[in-house]
């Protein structure tokens, strides 16, 4: 069981990805965080590892026609029959000089009524993996 | 690196799950067919590089103050 800070400015919730994300894939459960005053950004932040965390990004808050095609093999493991089952995140980098981007190519799914997710590669999309955002 | 020859129609078994087959030939190009269970990611490799690379410049330990700005969306449905 574990102990989570909870305000009404910040809401955690636990998100499974049993296969990891691509490159960290020994990290399979992961806290996600949203505080309001950072809204519609949240972070997927590695329990009991420090402050490691991965700043994410609900595609809607910046393409708001992200419409990506899941392949059978994502939809089963997943385990959801329609889009109303899925929650999607896509992960922000920041880089030293200010500049920043998001991957639309390897979104982070997620079944809303489980909450385990996986990031799932879109190899044949044209979403690219630096979509370029604002400065910060 | 194990390296077999197969024809094409011809398969490798890999840990009694996974399938690998040899579906065409056509110049140097292969097309290969996989079959795994879901819980084996299958990944073009250049693919699986891009993604790893970008996981590992986005994670952080410092939040930082500022976050990136977000596009302004015109009206839908108008």
């Amino acid at each position: 069981m574990s102990t989570v800070v909870e305000t009404p400015q910040v809401k955690t919730l636990t998100v499974r990805l049993p296969l990891g994300l691509l490159g960290f894939e020994h990290i399979k459960s992961y806290w996600l965080i949203s505080n309001a005053e950072e809204e519609p950004f949240a972070w997927l932040q590695v329990p009991d590892e420090g402050d490691l965390a991965f700043l994410v990004v609900p595609p809607a808050a910046v393409l708001p026609d992200y419409a990506p095609n899941l392949s059978n093999d994502d939809v089963s493991f997943l385990g959801v029959e329609g889009p109303e089952d899925v929650v999607i995140y896509n992960i922000v980098t920041i880089r030293p000089d200010g500049s920043s981007s998001v991957n639309l190519k390897g979104p982070i799914v997620i079944n809303r009524h489980t909450m385990i997710g996986k990031q799932v590669v879109l190899a044949n999309s044209p979403y690219p993996i630096q979509h370029p955002l604002g400065s910060a | 690196m194990l390296i077999l020859s197969r024809k094409t129609g011809e398969s490798v078994v890999i840990d009694g799950r996974i399938i690998v087959k040899i579906v065409r030939l056509d110049g140097d190009l292969v097309k290969v067919g996989i079959e795994a269970p879901s819980d084996v990611p299958v990944h073009r490799q250049e693919v699986y590089d891009e993604i790893q690379k970008a996981n590992r410049e986005a994670v952080t330990q410092n939040r930082p103050r500022t976050l990136p700005k977000l596009p302004q969306h015109p009206v839908r449905g108008v």
